[in-house]
């Protein structure tokens, strides 16, 4: 949905270029909300909210380098997660990296060793994600949940399901092989399947 | 032929479509024969959904307020309005 004075991403990018002020209006607008999401998976609130701003600020120089082979948005949240690594790495806090098995220990524990479930899905998603969603309490658990996510895993999700990035744009924020994000995406979405599974049954985070 | 184990390994590409059309065809055919399957499919895509809906939280308004002001007087540092018309 654009409103008639909307500029269209190149028109945009030119008027960031040239320091327009009503470029820079439009682009805060429109990015830092996402912006702001990418790097509080990596940070606390209030860094990210400081990680943001000081990025928007390089972005006043750094958009003359701007080749427009990706569109804005991942740009944007390329130097995002740079940044936020960065941060991350000066205070000394690792970023796992968990591109091993591609099933969970959890999840595996439940085939028999002729490759049959054992203990299969319990549950049968009746309700839609959306109903789900209403429950405050699984909203919570979900919250939790991603919390304790290995950070690239919990990047992936978010970049490639929230944000709908591309997977090639994904690759390159976090700067993984194809393959890699598919193993990393995978992982997660088993945890956040075991969790809500667990949820469901027990009515337990 | 792929058992139940090989398909919770790819279940994820078979929702993101990055499958094969011959592993495409396998899971298909596993899928029709085994309910267990079909269920952990269906929780898994289920999932990925709650996840679409739960990120997509609105920012917070002040926050993209004063980081807009931060912005609006870099831009103006760096340009001081010199020539006419800015
Ligand atoms: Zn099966």
């Amino acid at each position: 949905m654009r409103t008639p004075t909307a500029l269209d991403e190149q028109s945009l990018v030119d008027g960031l270029k040239r320091g327009d002020q009503s470029a820079y209006e439009q682009a805060v607008s429109e990015h830092t909300a996402g912006m702001l999401s990418v790097a509080r998976f990596y940070v606390d609130p209030s860094t990210a909210e400081e990680i943001v701003q000081d990025c928007w600020v390089t972005v006043i120089d750094a958009i003359q380098r701007f080749e427009s082979r990706s569109s804005l948005k991942t740009w944007l949240h390329r130097i995002v997660a740079n940044r936020c690594k960065n941060r991350l790495r000066t205070s000394n806090r690792e970023i796992t990296t968990d591109f091993g098995e591609v099933l969970e220990p959890e999840l595996d524990s439940r085939f028999k060793p002729s490759g049959r479930w054992s203990t299969p899905p319990k549950l049968r998603f009746e309700e839609t994600a959306d109903a789900l969603m209403e429950n405050g309490a699984l909203s919570d658990c979900l919250d939790k949940h991603l919390g304790a996510l290995p950070e690239t895993q919990r990047s992936a999700l978010i970049l490639y399901e929230a944000h709908q990035h591309k997977s090639e744009d994904v690759c390159n924020i976090l700067d993984v092989s194809a393959s890699n994000l598919r193993v990393l995406l995978h992982r997660a979405r088993q945890k956040i399947f075991l969790m809500v599974e667990t949820f469901q049954e027990t009515g337990e985070c | 032929m792929l058992m139940c184990r090989d398909l919770a390994g790819i279940a994820s590409d078979y929702i993101d479509g990055e499958l094969s059309f011959g592993q495409s065809v396998s899971v298909k055919m596993h899928l029709m024969m085994c309910k267990d399957c079909r269920s952990f499919i269906g929780n898994l895509r289920m999932s990925t959904r709650l996840m679409q809906g739960h990120s997509s939280a609105q920012a917070d308004d002040e926050v993209i307020d004063r980081i807009r002001q931060r912005v609006s007087s870099a831009l103006q540092e760096r340009q001081p309005p010199s020539g006419p018309g800015q």
